[in-house]
């Protein structure tokens, strides 16, 4: 240990000092070093840091009264088509706001992801892949924090919102083969997340000096010895103080009563607030799921409810963002485990549909304005420019800058982002 | 001697390895034939070469060779592994002092940190063979078998905290690891489950849903193969696996399914797959080392079977009544298949890796489920030997834990002296292993425990007493994540230490029994910080650290009882514990 530290009585200020000084050596002796630390990921950092909004509408919403309507179709429902700023396209009459945005946003029409039940759809659309039997895949979230994300950041670099219980378990934030490091900071009760608080028990300034205590201690036994999961708790413990802090990031309190109103006092508003307030700081990776879109019964009352509420979320979200200048900067998703049939059934409702439903893209590295894909009159099936998961995933890593191509490793074998041979739809990148 | 026979052994392979590497192609007649045609005399080749060509072949065939059977376990891993080290000119790290090794084998074989009394008492002994008697001591505790259930399960099902149900497979896992059950009976055991012996359903029943998943962790888990490559096409880098393999492990196992919770199996099937190449074929019953079992039931069930399928769920679902075993039994032909003598190399290599894994960090193959020709080991002899010596005593687990455990390689510090460290794969340094979340959680309630709670008690006393401490450290281990691999600590386990309730009102309260009470009784600050080293980090406190320690407790005066759980927190919190080093 150091010298200057070897007095009866330190004052506290000699204290902090020391120990930081301490600390700087330590991080320099360090030599098991995070993945996030190697020099090829050091060069992407200095590009601007993209940054993702998913919104996830659990349960899946129906493509029909939202981003692909078929109006007077016998499959169409009861809701108009509405012309949007971009001429050519036409939206649900039930999104007004998004017509006046589609400037900004690229929409999916033809997704056939052959998967219509929620649990293993929901994994296969948060990973854009399916899971093979002994190799769990990291999702969107993770692979963005892996690739977005700072080792010593002061924000959490992925966090998820899932606040209704309905489909919660379908589809966890999970990091798959990229294990904990990279797990996501996951709120379901409330929206403020787990032990980012400190507890009554301990002062703020004994809180800090424990964790310098700790550093100490670390220092002496790294001597002559090299691990790179040592290196990873370390990182970890030097990262909580400055996660502590964001927790004002979850506190919408703190933004202007205009703004709040502007989100509205919903909690998906609330959440997607929040959401804008986290990837501001920077945080790489932000999911706010809505549900339940699980519309077998009464469909058009589901929607008639929830896609306004969507519509003007996402919009204020936009504009949001738009004027803070981060809209090149943040994508904003909205996806869903699959669409609903185009088939009305005899509730009135929509059931599970795979073969021909829609996704958006709004912001960074995104063709505002297009269209990518067709379906037929009815909305069967998808009749030109088909996409599937991959592909879809290959298109938001590329539109972030991530080579949807490069490999990861486990073991000695490299595992590419997708699919291999799998292509992004260079027709809606920027 | 067994010792000079050993010796002869390595003295032989050394010079083989050299003589190896130069005259392969005198095996091959090569050198006869360039001798001859330099011109020497047929009597030089006669009288000399001839000799030298047959001592060059005998000692080829005993390179061959394995070092003796009859050697124990800890000498030929040493021996091994040292060639290898003197090949690639490692020095290794020393071997660790006393109080290092006893809290690595506590905790590799018991899942905790020794108390302070067990480390104290292990520094003292002065005998010659306390190593040996403390690994036999740890493997005959109980805790033992309820820790290695524990590892099993997490090997098995790779979703740990899921036993400790009533009739789970840890029941199954713990009833034969109490006995030290063997392993090749815990495969057959586990693969054709009865009914009445509890637990031991679960390692089938769960997969039951999906046979391209049951096919490959049957792979993964008992032979360290992983076939999920072969499904989709033949293995892309490694030929040992195409679609056959895939196809042919599924083949024993697709007939097997769930008749309303009971385990059934069909008297026929057939996969069918369509190659990347050619027509569509059926599959036959192949194991992964390519034998092949010939039947004639590699057909779609026929009607009288559809019948009798549909009488066997009827009456698993109303009577509760166990559906029979078919007359030929697929599942069964592969746990036969699997355990022949000529086949039952990947059984009885892949549980020596998973092993050897378990206590160095490392396996002698890595990744553990890729055992092929193209990922060799890095002791080719060793895993060799060691996979032979398991087969011919009946897969004895515990044999090869002590065995390991008392080793030389298994002991070495796991620091370096100098800055360049050595490959790992070399087992030159000890690894840092993170502790599982059990190993976790008990020893932070070891650590955070009064030492005298453990201090002159029966020895039925003391395994109670850590059995509490194992189930008051299970909700802190819940929240600790399985280290794989791959393993990076994130963010959240510091978040949950550094503002958790749990930790504050498990771990660092002051009550009676508790260290923090404890150190009430302590005079001075320098020797609470004694107290609080020697029972977290079992071992002596150092002069800075007390000195450091007790300025800082001394300048909190005014909040010492605070102070303390700082300084607690913080030896809790700190690498040194939270790894196996």
């Amino acid at each position: 240990m150091n010298p200057i530290f070897d007095r009866t009585a330190p004052d506290r200020r000699k204290f902090l000092a020391t120990s930081a000084a301490l600390g700087a050596m330590a991080c320099a002796d360090m030599s098991g070093v995070n993945v996030l630390s190697s020099p090829a990921i050091a060069s992407e950092l200095k590009k601007k840091q993209k940054r993702v909004i998913l919104f996830w509408l659990a349960g899946g919403s129906s493509q029909l009264e939202t981003w692909d309507p078929k109006p007077g179709a016998s499959t169409g429902g009861p809701f108009r088509a509405i012309s949007t700023d971009v001429p050519g396209i036409q939206i649900s009459e039930l999104m007004p706001e998004m017509a006046k945005r589609m400037k900004n946003t690229c929409l999916i029409r033809g997704l056939n992801t052959r998967n219509g039940d929620h649990g293993s759809g929901a994994k296969l659309m948060m990973r854009g892949r399916k899971d093979e039997a002994s190799l769990k895949f990291p999702d969107l979230g993770a692979v963005v924090a892996r690739e977005m994300g700072r080792a010593d950041s002061k924000v959490p670099d992925y966090v998820t919102f899932y606040t209704q219980t309905e489909g919660r378990s379908f589809a966890p934030g999970d990091s798959g083969f990229l294990g904990a490091r990279f797990a996501p900071m996951e709120l379901t009760t409330n929206n403020f997340p787990e032990f980012v608080r400190k507890l009554d028990g301990i002062n703020d300034l004994d809180h800090v000096q424990r964790a310098e205590l700790r550093d100490l201690l670390g220092k002496q036994f790294m001597k002559g010895r090299q691990s790179e999961v040592m290196g990873s708790h370390n990182e970890a413990y030097e990262r909580v103080r400055g996660i502590m802090a964001s927790e004002k990031l979850f506190d919408i309190s703190q933004e202007p009563m205009k703004v709040r109103e502007k989100y509205g006092h919903t909690q998906f508003g609330e959440q997607a607030l929040i959401a804008r307030r986290l990837v501001e700081a920077g945080v790489p990776f932000v999911r706010v799921a809505r549900a339940w879109w699980d519309s077998h019964g009464q469909n058009f009352e589901t929607h008639q409810e929830m896609v306004p509420e969507l519509d003007h979320v996402m919009a204020t979200l936009i504009d949001d963002l738009k004027d803070r200048g981060l809209l090149d900067d943040v994508m904003i998703i909205t996806l869903a485990e699959f669409g609903r049939t185009p088939q009305i059934n005899s509730s009135l409702g929509r059931d599970h549909f795979a073969s021909a439903w829609s996704s958006s893209i709004t912001g960074c590295g995104i063709k505002g304005g297009s269209v990518y894909g067709k379906t037929d009159a009815l909305g069967n099936k998808v009749i030109a420019e088909e996409v599937n998961a991959g592909s879809l995933f290959a298109t938001i890593y590329s539109a972030l800058g991530i080579k949807h191509d490069k490999d990861y490793h486990v073991g000695s074998r490299p595992v590419p982002l997708v699919e291999p041979g799998i292509e992004p739809i260079e027709a809606v990148l920027a | 001697m067994k010792f000079a026979k050993a010796e002869i052994w390595l003295a032989l392979r050394t010079k083989v390895v050299t003589i190896n590497r130069t005259c392969l192609l005198a095996a091959n007649g090569v050198c006869l034939e360039s001798l001859a045609s330099v011109g020497a005399s047929t009597m030089m080749t006669l009288r000399f070469v001839i000799p030298a060509f047959v001592l060059l072949l005998s000692l080829r065939s005993q390179a061959a060779e394995l070092p003796p059977d009859t050697l124990p376990i800890p000498q030929v891993i040493d021996m091994l592994v040292d060639a290898k080290l003197t090949e690639e000119n490692v020095t290794p790290a020393p071997q660790a002092d006393d109080l290092t090794i006893v809290r690595r084998l506590t905790l590799d074989l018991l899942g905790r940190i020794p108390t302070v009394g067990e480390s104290d008492a292990y520094l003292a002994s002065k005998d010659a063979d306390k190593r040996t008697k403390l690994v036999d001591r740890l493997i005959a505790s109980p805790a033992f078998a309820r820790y290695q259930a524990i590892l099993f399960d997490v090997m098995l099902n790779e979703r740990p905290g899921s036993g400790g149900k009533n009739g789970s497979l840890r029941d199954y896992l713990l009833v034969a690891m109490k006995e030290n059950r063997q392993w090749d009976r815990m495969f057959r055991e586990m693969m054709l489950p009865d009914e009445a012996m509890k637990g031991s359903t679960e390692f089938l029943r769960p997969r039951l849903t999906d046979a391209d998943k049951l096919t490959n962790e049957v792979s993964v888990s008992f032979f360290g193969v992983n076939v999920s490559c072969a499904q989709c096409h033949d293995h892309p880098l490694v030929k040992d696996w195409t679609q056959d393999h895939f196809f042919g492990m599924k083949s024993f196992l697709t007939r097997t399914y769930d008749a309303s919770g009971f385990i059934a199996e069909r008297d026929s099937g057939v996969v069918k797959f369509k190659p990347t190449k050619g027509p569509e074929r059926a599959a036959k019953l192949m194991f992964l080392t390519g034998a092949i079992v010939e039947t004639d039931t590699l057909r779609e069930p026929n009607k009288d079977e559809q019948k009798r399928e549909k009488e066997v769920t009827e009456k698993a679902k109303s009577a509760k009544l166990a559906p029979g075993v078919p007359a030929f039994s697929a599942r069964a032909k592969l746990v036969q298949t699997a355990l022949q003598p000529k086949e039952s190399v990947y059984f009885a290599k892949s549980i020596v890796n998973r092993l050897w894994h378990r206590l160095f960090g490392l396996g002698i193959v890595m990744p553990l489920d890729q055992m092929h020709s193209e990922n060799p080991p890095t002791h080719p002899e060793l895993l060799e030997w060691l996979a032979r010596d398991m087969a011919a005593h009946k897969y004895d687990l515990q044999r090869l834990i002590r065995g390991i455990a008392i080793s030389k390689a298994y002991s070495r510090s796991s620091q370096y002296p100098s800055d360049t460290h050595p490959d790992v794969r070399t087992f030159a340094v000890a690894r840092l292993r993170p502790l599982t979340p059990q190993q976790l959680g008990t020893s932070l309630k070891i650590a955070t425990t009064d030492p005298k709670t453990y201090d002159a008690l029966k020895p039925q006393e003391f395994e109670q007493r850590i059995e509490q401490a194992e189930s008051a450290g299970r909700g802190i281990a819940a929240m600790i994540a399985q280290p794989t691999d791959t393993f990076q600590i994130g963010v959240s386990e510091a978040l949950f230490f550094s503002n958790g309730e749990r930790v504050m009102k498990e771990l660092l309260i002051d009550g009676g029994g508790s260290l923090l009470g404890r150190a009430k009784l302590e005079k001075t600050p320098a020797e609470t910080v004694k107290l609080f080293i020697h029972t977290a980090l079992g071992r002596p406190a150092t002069d800075d650290e007390i000195r450091t320690l007790a300025s800082y407790l001394t300048s909190r005066n005014d909040r010492l009882p605070e102070a303390q759980r700082q300084v607690l927190w913080a030896l809790a919190t700190c690498p040194e514990f939270r790894f196996n080093h």
